[in-house]
C-alpha cells in the first residue's frame, strides 16, 4: 500500500550516493578561484603575543595573505552562541596551546602550508591554568578580565553573571533538606569519579569554503547548526540575516563536536580580507585543536534507607572547560540536570562549576553532560547496593520513577516505563546468575532532558507533477533524519517514498530550524514535517473543492489522491488544474515552538539503559566486553533499522570512553592528539554478542509517538562498563579509561588492600 | 621542484599528467580529477578512509605519491560499478545498513573489494584481521561485517 | 588537510644509480610507510627522495647457501606470501601477515622498516630473533652485518647516508623451533617477545618494543632466567605503558613464550 512507510526499515535515501562516491561533504565543494588558508597557532599555552611578522610568509610564492587579529579592525572579532568570548584569531594574547593566530592563504594548499611555516610570532609566557582545581586556587591567574556579549534568552540555562574568575559557568539545582536526610539514612555512600577529557572524533575534520558575492556572504561548511553559525556570522560581519548563507551538505559525523560555530569565521574572514573564496580545511590533529568534551571530576554522595530507598544525593561536579566556553556551559547546566538519574530523590543538592583551563576549548559531545554524570551517579548507587547488601537491579526498580510522574520539579513527567526497559536488559544479560571468576555484569540508566529548546520550521513543496520537496533546517551527519523525515511525509501525504525528496540544511532555501542535536529531530522536525504536510493536504482540500465544485467537508485526501463525492483526481491533477497548466505548487509549512504540548519542557525523556557483560584477564587487565544490551525507547521507531544504527553506535562511543578513550596533557600540550594515540573503538573490539532491543510504546510528543533517540545508548555505558569491571575483579574503579594498565594496577590494589569490597548480589 | 610526468589508468581509463612530486594520490584523484568519493581522514595511514586500489592492492592514498601509480592501474570507487547496476559489495553495503554518516564507507567498500579478490568466503576473523585498522565512528561495525558477508555470498552466487 | 614539503624524485633505474644518488639530504624511498609521514610531520625536509621501487637488485626473494636472501624494497605482503618465506620462515611470514594493516603491507617494505628503526618494530625484533644479516652497500663497496648491529637505537641505525640496505638474509635452520607473542593494544605493540630454540639446544629470547631496540637474550640452562631478562631490560614508559606494566607483560609474555616452546626454567 502507498505510504505505509513510516515503521519500517526502508533502505536509507543517501545510501547509493554513500557507496558510489558520489555523496558530497562539504569537504567535497569547490568554487572558481578558491584560494586556501592555513591556520598557524600557538605555540604557548598561556602567553601575550609580542610580534608578528608576515614578511617570510609573504613571500613565499603562491602566498595571497596572511591575516591576523589585529587585521581584523571593523569586524566584531568574536563569536560564540552563549558568550562571545572565541576570537576568530588570537587578539594580542593566546589562551591554549593550538589557538589560532594567523591564517596565511595561498592559491593552492601547499602554497598556504609553506607560507605558514614562515609566520615568526614571539611570546611573552603568562603563568597557566590547566585544570578546574589551579583554575580556582587563590591568586590563579585570570584566563580573561573583560566581560563580553552574552547569548539570547533561549540559553539562559546557560548563562551566568559572571565576575571575572576563571569561572566560566556555575549551574546550581536542589530541593529538601540533604543534610538532614543523610542524618537519617541507613547508609551515606561517597565517592569520587574522574572523567577523561575526549575528543568527538567524527571522520570528516572541520571544514569550511567562504565567499562573499555581491554583499552576501556564502558558507559551505562541516556545520551541524547551519542557523546558529549564520546568527555568529552575521555579528562578525555586522550583515542582516538575510545576507548571510550557511550551507551544510552531508556531514562526516558529528555527535555534537559539530555543533555551533568552528572554522567557519576563519573562512569567512579570508574571503574577506582577500575578495576571494577561501577553504580553510583542517586536519585531524588541528581539528582536536579546536574542540573538545569536557573532562570532569565529580563527588557524589547518596544516602539510603535500609530497604535501599533514596532519601538524599548530593552532587559537586567540575568541568575542565578548556579557554573559550563555546558550548561547554550547556553541557555543564546539562549534567546538571542529567546526573541523578530518574529517581524519586526526596532530597537533592547539585551543584556544576566549570573552570576556564589553558586547554582546547570544549563543547558538545553526543550525550552531552550525561555520561559524565551518569557515570559519577550510578557507580554511586551500585556502591550502595552493595554497602546494604541489595541487589542493584531492585535498588533501582524501587527509585525509578513511573510513567507520567515528575523527578525533575517543574519538569515533564517520564513518558517512558523504566522499570519495563530495566527488566529487559537484567533478563538479556542473565543477571542474577553467578558470573564465572574473571567475568562481570554491569547495567545503567538515565534519563535526559533531550530536545532542546523546542524551535523547529518546515516546508513541503507539493509540486506539480505530484513529487514533494521536504525542506528542513535539519542536518544529515548520519543518523538517518533525511530518510526518517522522508518516510514521515510519505506516510503523512500517502505516497511512495520515492516520490519524497528531502532537502536540508541551507539558511537561503529551507526553513529555520535551532540546531541539529540533541536528538531532537525525529521528534521536532519530523512534527514541523507532519504539520506541513497536514497543511498542504489542507489546502488540496479547498482545491479540491474549488475543483470539484463541493463543500471542504466532502474532499479527503489519501494515498496521493484528492477525493470528492463524485470522482477524485491525483494531487498531480489538482495542482496543475487550480492554477491552469503543468504549473504551479501547493506550499505547506509547520512550525514547532514552545507551546501546547510542547510548552512543557524537555520535549522528551531520553532514556538510556544498557548493560553488558565483560571478561577481564588476570594476567594483563585487559576487557573484553562479550555481551552488549541496549534498549531504545522511542516510542515509535519511524525506521527500526536507524534506530538500531543510532544504539549501536553510540553505545561504541560509549565502549570507547569506558576503555580506551583519553586525551593527554603533559605541561601545556597536547600529546596524543591523532589516531595513532587516541584509540577509538576498532572492529575487533566488538562485543560478540549484541542485543539492540527497540521498545515502541507510543509514549513520546513526535509522530506517532515517536521520541529521540541517539544518546540514550551512550549515557550509561561507562558506568555499565565501570560495574561490570568492578565486579569482575573485586574493587571500585574511580576513573576512565579502564585500559589494560589501568585494570591491571586496580587488581595490584586489591592485592595488597582490603579496597572496597565487591559483592555480587 | 622539478614536475614529474605520470602515466596511469584511473579506473579503467589512460590519464596523463604532469604534477609536482609532493602530491599525494588521494589530493591528485581529488582536486586533480575531481573524483571526490575518497576521502582524507587520519592522513597517518590509519583509518583506511581514503583507501583505494593500486594494481589490485590496497593502499592508502593520503601516504601514497602520485608520482608512484606511473605505469600502474587505479581503482577508487567511483570505479567500482560498471555501469548502472551497483557491485553486489555496494549492494551489500545498502542492504546491511552498513554506513551512516558514509565518511568511510568508500574506504570500507574498497577494503572490502580486496578482501574477496582474494579470499572468496572470508570467516570473522579473516574479516577482523583485514579491518584491523579501518575506523568507522558510527555504526558499531556489526552492520559492516554483515555487508562483508552478504558481499561474499552474493558474489560467490554471481560466479 | 595536510601536505608534504616539497621535494625532488629520483628514480635511478639500478642500483648503481641509486647509490650515487643517495646523501645526506637524498633519502632512499620505497614505501614512503614512515619516511612520508614523518615528512608530513615537519621531522624530516630531504631534498630528494631516491625511489627504489625501479631498482630490480632490490626486489627479489631468492635462496642462496641455505639462507633466503629477501630484498631491501621487497614489500612485507610479497615477502609474507612468498611460498620461500611461508615455508622456511613460517614465524617471519605470521609476523609480517601482522604488521600495520593491509594498505601498509602493500606498499612497506623490510628494508624501509629496519632502516627507519621504529623501537617498536616487530619485523625487527624477528629478524633479530631469525639471526638475520643485512647488506649495506654504497659506492665505496658493501657491508655485511647482523640485524642486531644495525640498529643503534630509537630511529637511528650504523647505516651511512650514502649507503643503502640491500638485502635481507634469514638463515633456514632445519629443526629451529620459533615462537613469537606479543601484547598490543593500541596502534602498536606494547611488548613483543620472539622465542628460538635451536636444534643444538641452544635458547634465546628477543624483546621488542620496550626499549630503544629489541634486546637478545640467551635463555635457560645456559643463560638467564625470565625473571633475569625482565630486571635488566631497559624500559621506556610510554602511552601503551608505564615501566612496571612493560615489566609485568614482559614477564607475562617470556613465561607464553617458555610455555608455547615447551622449556623449563
Amino acid at each position: 500500500m502507498k505510504g505505509v512507510s513510516a515503521g519500517n526499515a526502508v533502505p536509507r535515501v543517501d545510501a547509493r550516493d554513500k557507496v558510489t562516491g558520489a555523496a558530497r561533504f562539504a569537504i567535497d565543494f569547490s568554487t572558481a578561484g578558491m584560494l586556501h588558508g592555513k591556520v598557524v597557532r600557538s605555540t604557548r599555552a598561556h602567553a601575550t603575543i609580542r610580534a608578528i611578522s608576515k614578511d617570510a610568509a609573504l613571500a613565499v610564492p603562491g602566498v595571497a595573505a596572511v591575516v591576523t587579529g589585529s587585521d581584523l579592525e571593523g569586524l566584531f572579532p568574536r563569536f560564540g552562541h552563549v558568550v562571545a568570548d572565541h576570537p576568530i584569531l588570537a587578539l594580542g594574547r593566546v589562551r591554549y596551546f593550538g589557538e589560532p593566530v594567523a591564517l596565511v592563504i595561498g592559491t593552492s594548499p601547499h602554497a598556504a602550508a609553506d607560507g605558514g611555516e614562515k609566520v615568526e610570532i614571539s611570546y611573552d609566557d603568562l603563568p597557566t591554568v590547566m585544570t578546574p582545581h589551579e583554575a580556582m586556587a587563590d591568586g590563579a591567574p585570570l584566563l580573561h578580565d573583560e566581560e563580553y556579549a552574552q547569548g539570547d534568552r533561549s540559553f539562559a540555562e546557560a548563562r551566568s553573571e559572571r565576575k571575572l574568575s576563571n569561572l566560566a559557568h556555575e549551574a546550581i539545582l536542589g530541593w529538601g533538606d540533604v543534610d538532614s536526610a543523610f542524618q537519617e539514612a541507613a547508609v551515606v555512600v561517597e565517592s569520587q569519579v574522574h572523567f577523561p577529557m575526549l575528543y568527538a572524533y567524527a571522520m570528516e575534520p572541520y571544514n569550511a569554503v567562504a565567499a562573499f558575492d555581491d554583499g552576501t556572504l556564502e558558507i559551505v561548511s562541516t556545520a551541524q547548526h547551519p542557523f546558529q553559525v549564520r546568527d555568529d556570522l552575521a555579528r562578525v560581519f555586522g550583515l542582516p540575516l538575510n545576507r548571510v548563507r550557511v550551507r551544510s551538505p552531508l556531514l562526516g559525523g558529528g555527535y555534537g563536536s559539530k555543533s555551533y560555530t568552528k572554522v567557519e569565521p576563519l573562512a569567512a574572514v579570508g574571503a574577506w580580507a582577500t575578495g576571494q573564496p577561501v577553504r580553510v580545511a583542517l586536519d585531524v590533529e588541528e581539528s582536536i585543536l579546536t574542540t573538545r568534551a569536557d573532562s570532569a571530576t565529580i563527588d557524589v554522595r547518596t544516602g539510603l534507607d535500609k530497604e535501599g530507598r533514596i532519601l538524599a544525593r548530593d552532587f559537586d561536579i567540575l568541568f575542565n572547560t578548556g579557554a573559550y566556553v563555546d558550548n561547554g556551559s550547556l553541557v555543564l547546566a546539562k549534567a546538571v540536570h542529567r546526573c541523578m538519574g530518574p529517581y524519586r530523590i526526596p532530597n537533592l543538592r547539585v551543584r556544576g562549576r566549570a573552570f576556564y583551563t589553558n586547554t582546547v576549548p570544549s563543547s558538545s559531545y553526543r550525550g552531552f553532560g550525561a555520561p559524565q554524570g551518569t557515570f559519577a551517579g550510578e557507580t554511586n548507587l551500585d556502591r550502595a547496593a552493595d554497602k546494604l547488601g541489595l541487589d542493584p537491579a531492585e535498588v533501582r526498580r524501587r527509585n525509578l520513577v513511573r510513567p507520567g510522574e515528575r523527578h525533575l520539579p517543574g519538569k515533564r513527567g517520564m513518558d517512558a516505563d523504566l522499570i519495563a526497559d530495566l527488566d529487559i536488559v537484567v533478563e538479556k544479560l542473565g543477571w542474577g546468575q553467578e558470573s564465572p571468576p574473571g567475568r562481570g555484569i554491569g547495567f545503567a540508566c538515565s534519563a535526559s532532558d533531550a530536545g532542546a529548546f523546542p524551535v523547529s520550521t518546515a516546508t513541503v513543496r507539493l509540486l506539480a507533477d505530484g513529487s514533494v520537496m521536504v525542506l528542513t533546517g535539519s542536518t544529515e551527519m548520519g543518523q538517518g533524519s533525511r530518510t526518517a523525515l522522508a518516510q514521515i511525509a510519505a506516510t503523512e501525504l500517502g505516497i511512495d517514498l520515492d516520490r519524497v525528496r528531502v532537502v536540508q540544511s541551507d539558511t537561503f532555501g529551507t526553513p529555520y530550524e535551532r540546531t541539529t542535536g540533541a536528538s531532537r529531530t525525529t521528534t521536532l522536525t519530523g512534527l514541523a514535517v507532519q504539520r506541513a504536510c497536514r497543511e498542504a493536504l489542507r489546502q488540496l482540500e479547498e482545491i479540491g473543492a474549488e475543483l470539484m465544485e463541493c463543500r471542504i467537508e466532502e474532499v479527503k485526501t489519501a494515498e496521493g489522491v484528492v477525493a470528492g463525492p463524485d470522482r477524485e483526481i491525483g494531487f498531480d491533477v489538482a495542482v496543475q488544474d487550480w492554477f491552469g497548466g503543468r504549473q504551479g505548487e501547493v506550499v505547506g509549512h509547520g512550525v514547532v515552538r514552545r507551546a501546547g504540548e510542547l510548552e512543557e519542557l524537555p520535549p522528551f525523556w531520553e532514556i538510556g539503559m544498557v548493560g553488558v557483560d565483560v571478561s577481564v584477564d588476570r594476567d594483563s587487565g585487559r576487557v573484553t566486553v562479550e555481551h552488549l544490551v541496549t534498549v531504545g525507547d522511542v516510542g515509535y521507531a519511524i525506521n527500526p533499522a536507524l534506530v538500531e544504527g543510532q544504539d549501536l553506535g553510540a553505545a561504541t562511543q560509549g565502549l570507547g570512553m569506558a576503555l580506551y578513550e583519553q586525551l593527554i596533557y603533559d605541561g601545556p600540550q597536547l600529546v596524543n592528539p591523532n589516531i595513532v594515540e587516541y584509540r577509538v573503538p576498532r572492529m575487533v573490539d566488538m562485543p560478540s554478542q549484541i542485543d539492540c532491543v527497540i521498545v515502541e510504546r507510543s509514549d513520546g510528543v513526535g509522530p506517532y509517538g515517536a521520541k529521540g533517540g541517539g544518546e540514550g545508548s551512550l549515557n550509561p555505558v561507562a558506568a555499565a562498563v565501570t560495574s561490570a569491571v568492578a565486579r569482575a575483579i573485586g574493587i571500585w574503579p574511580d576513573r576512565l579509561p579502564l585500559t589494560p594498565e589501568a585494570v591491571w594496577e586496580l587488581m595490584n590494589k586489591r592485592e595488597e588492600s582490603d579496597g572496597d569490597e565487591v559483592t555480587d548480589a | 621542484m622539478t614536475d614529474v610526468t605520470l602515466t596511469t589508468q584511473i579506473n579503467g581509463r589512460p590519464q596523463t599528467a604532469t604534477i609536482a612530486p609532493r602530491l599525494s594520490l588521494a589530493e591528485f584523484l581529488r582536486d586533480g580529477l575531481g573524483l571526490t568519493g575518497t576521502k582524507l581522514s587520519c592522513e597517518m595511514q590509519v583509518c583506511g578512509a581514503c583507501t583505494v586500489l593500486v594494481d589490485g592492492l590496497p593502499v592508502s592514498s593520503c601516504n601514497y605519491l602520485a608520482a608512484d601509480v606511473d605505469g600502474r592501474e587505479v581503482l577508487t570507487i567511483e570505479g567500482l560499478a560498471t555501469g548502472p547496476e551497483l557491485h553486489p559489495i555496494q549492494k551489500a553495503f545498502i542492504d546491511k545498513f552498513a554506513m551512516q554518516c558514509g565518511y568511510c564507507t568508500p574506504g570500507f567498500v574498497m577494503m572490502t573489494k580486496a578482501l574477496l579478490d582474494e579470499v572468496a568466503d572470508p570467516s570473522t576473523d579473516e574479516i577482523a584481521d583485514h579491518f584491523e585498522a579501518n575506523i568507522c565512528r558510527c555504526t558499531g561495525y556489526q552492520p559492516i561485517v554483515a555487508a562483508v558477508r552478504e558481499a561474499a555470498s552474493l558474489i560467490r552466487e554471481d560466479r | 588537510m595536510s601536505v608534504l614539503p616539497p621535494f625532488e624524485l629520483v628514480r635511478p633505474p639500478d642500483l648503481g644509480g641509486a647509490l650515487e644518488a643517495l646523501s645526506a639530504d637524498h633519502l632512499p624511498y620505497a614505501g614512503g610507510t614512515e619516511l612520508l609521514l614523518a615528512m608530513r610531520q615537519g621531522l624530516l625536509r630531504p631534498a630528494a627522495l631516491v625511489d627504489l621501487k625501479g631498482v630490480r637488485e632490490l626486489s627479489g626473494i631468492s635462496v642462496i647457501d641455505g639462507s633466503i636472501v629477501i630484498g631491501g624494497a621487497v614489500t612485507h605482503r610479497t615477502a609474507s606470501h612468498a611460498g620461500e618465506v611461508r615455508a622456511s620462515l613460517p614465524a617471519l611470514a605470521e609476523v609480517l601477515q601482522r604488521v600495520g594493516s593491509p594498505r601498509v603491507r602493500s606498499v612497506g617494505t623490510l628494508g624501509g622498516n629496519l632502516c627507519f628503526a621504529e623501537p617498536k618494530s616487530d619485523v625487527a625484533t624477528i629478524l633479530i630473533a631469525l639471526g638475520a644479516e643485512v647488506e649495506l652497500a654504497s659506492t665505496d663497496g658493501a657491508r655485511v652485518m647482523p640485524v642486531a648491529d644495525l640498529l643503534a637505537g630509537p630511529y637511528t641505525t650504523v647505516r651511512e647516508e650514502n649507503e643503502l640496505l640491500t638485502s635481507i638474509s634469514v638463515p633456514v635452520v632445519d629443526d629451529r623451533k620459533v615462537v613469537y607473542e606479543k601484547f598490543q593494544t593500541m596502534e602498536r605493540p606494547t611488548v613483543a617477545v620472539a622465542g628460538v630454540a635451536e636444534p643444538d639446544g641452544s635458547r634465546r629470547v628477543v624483546v621488542g618494543a620496550v626499549g630503544g631496540r629489541p634486546e637478545t637474550f640467551a635463555i635457560g640452562p645456559d643463560g638467564h632466567d625470565p625473571e633475569e631478562i625482565e630486571e635488566s631490560l631497559e624500559i621506556f614508559p610510554d602511552l601503551t605503558g608505564t615501566e612496571s606494566y612493560k615489566r609485568h607483560i614482559v614477564s607475562l609474555l617470556l613465561a607464553r613464550v617458555v610455555r608455547r616452546l615447551g622449556w623449563t626454567t
